[in-house]
């Protein structure tokens, strides 16, 4: 799988990986806020679900910009790991739910031969990353003890915010970063010039 | 001890335990492993407790808040006994305070073994030690090695940009509009001069001969010893004798179901 990477690839990924994971520690105490802000209200399961999709947008940008097979789940354990590192609370079950969450966001690519990174194929990415992240913490996070009708509302607040800040901010962060030029060395970067070429003629 | 100890072993000797807990829901396990986890943190590490209690502490809270939010909103198969109180939407049932308790001691238990492997671990020795033990490709390893330096590099970059956009007279955006434009300001710069700096690091890399080849050189090779195997045996094992003795008690609860 890694033998046709080029190493700046790998560093490149490796660089969304580091950022990602301190981004995602940073979100949990965003979703920590916004859960004690809806506590008041009975809505406190819904703090992390309101702002899911952060959590998939490292895996979502590396696959969006390498187009390689494998890229959103290296993102996904790399940025797991770099998060143990740096002292996440989660402990090192965190490496699991990264591995699970990257499988989901990679298994829509994956099922286009890596060939496809129109939108909607990443918004699909990452409702699937919510899919299969939201079956891991029924056993592991403990909601298989929540009450039916509350699981289900749940998973739908977090499709719905998994493909707005999952999807579609890791398709707006990538294009405006392939904007700058720095991407000129990758896929993404590399497409959007020969678009232009195209138009320019 | 807990320094030399090998990191990927001490890796699995965090994360199997830290797997099995997960199907545990009654009070005293998870308890009665956090009670081992914390003489383990004092006996075999030179860990300090300030240091350890400054992180510990506030986490503890979060954890409560957390078993606080599971208590409430428990399906059947979970709450039941008698009611405590209710209020609106929410129930506090025995059941549901047991198992909001379980949860929150369980996710001490997850913040106790981080900070054990931590404290404890090198991040280059660890990467190694994934290259030894656990076959990781160099070329990824060491590109992550290389990425994770990273990490202080984007902090000072972000009071470089700072101060420019001070300098030039760029204000604070008020509004959702506002604040998604300051948004761009700082993580599109940020990241584009990451990513120079990883093509940069790359290229110098492969300039001194790098080629991600497995037939390299190491300057530290990481070994497994016997004692490597006695400590995954030892944190795995504790947590058998705690369900066993658990069980024994007439406590031990898997998901819901009582054993």
């Amino acid at each position: 799988m890694i033998k046709n990477w080029k190493l700046k690839e790998i560093v490149m990924l490796s660089i969304i990986s580091v950022v990602a994971g301190v981004l995602y520690m940073a979100f949990s105490l965003l979703g920590y806020g916004i859960r004690n802000v809806l506590t008041p209200f009975g809505l406190a399961p819904f703090g992390f679900e309101v702002i899911f999709g952060l959590w998939l947008i490292g895996s979502i940008i590396a696959a969006y910009v390498i187009r390689k097979p494998g890229a959103a789940l290296l993102v996904g354990l790399i940025s797991a790991a770099v998060e143990i590192l740096s002292g996440s609370p989660g402990g090192a079950k965190i490496m699991l739910a990264g591995l699970v969450q990257g499988a989901g966001v990679e298994l829509p690519f994956a099922l286009t031969k890596w060939k496809n990174y129109q939108k909607r194929t990443l918004v699909l990415a990452a409702m699937s990353g919510a899919v299969f992240s939201f079956i891991w913490q029924l056993f592991a996070g403990g909601n298989l003890a929540l009450a039916p009708w509350l699981l289900v509302s749940m998973l739908v607040v977090r499709l719905i915010a998994s493909s707005l800040l999952g999807g579609l901010l890791g398709k707006w962060v990538s294009d405006k970063l392939a904007q700058t030029g720095v991407l000129g060395g990758y896929a993404l970067g590399k497409e959007q010039k020969k678009k232009r070429e195209d138009e320019a003629i | 001890m807990m320094t030399a100890v090998n990191p990927t072993f001490k890796f699995i000797a965090i994360l199997v335990p830290g797997v099995l807990l997960s199907f545990v829901y009654d009070v005293f396990t998870p308890l009665a492993y956090l009670t081992f986890l914390i003489v383990v943190t004092f006996t075999l590490s030179d860990i300090s407790f300030k240091k350890w209690i400054r992180l510990f502490a506030p986490f503890a809270l979060f954890a409560l808040g957390f078993g606080w939010t599971a208590a409430l909103y428990t399906n059947e198969a979970f709450s039941g006994g008698t009611v405590l109180f209710e209020f609106w939407v929410m129930k506090l049932t025995v059941g549901g305070l047991q198992t909001g308790l379980s949860i929150t001691f369980r996710s001490l238990c997850f913040f106790a073994m981080s900070l054990l492997f931590i404290f404890t671990t090198d991040t280059t020795k660890f990467m190694m030690s994934l290259i030894h033990q656990c076959k990781v490709p160099p070329k990824i390893a060491y590109g992550i090695i290389a990425g994770y330096r990273f990490l202080p590099v984007f902090q000072h970059e972000l009071q470089i940009l700072r101060k420019a956009h001070q300098i030039r007279g760029m204000r604070r955006l008020k509004g959702i509009k506002g604040k998604l434009t300051q948004f761009q300001r700082y993580s599109i710069p940020l990241l584009a001069n990451g990513i120079r700096k990883a093509e940069r690091v790359a290229i110098a890399m492969e300039s001194k001969g790098f080629t991600g080849n497995r037939e390299r050189t190491y300057y530290h090779r990481m070994t497994v010893i016997k004692r490597d195997w006695l400590f995954l045996a030892m944190m795995v094992g504790v947590l058998f004798i705690v369900a066993l003795l658990s069980y024994q008690l007439g406590y031990l609860k898997i998901f819901s179901k009582k054993m």
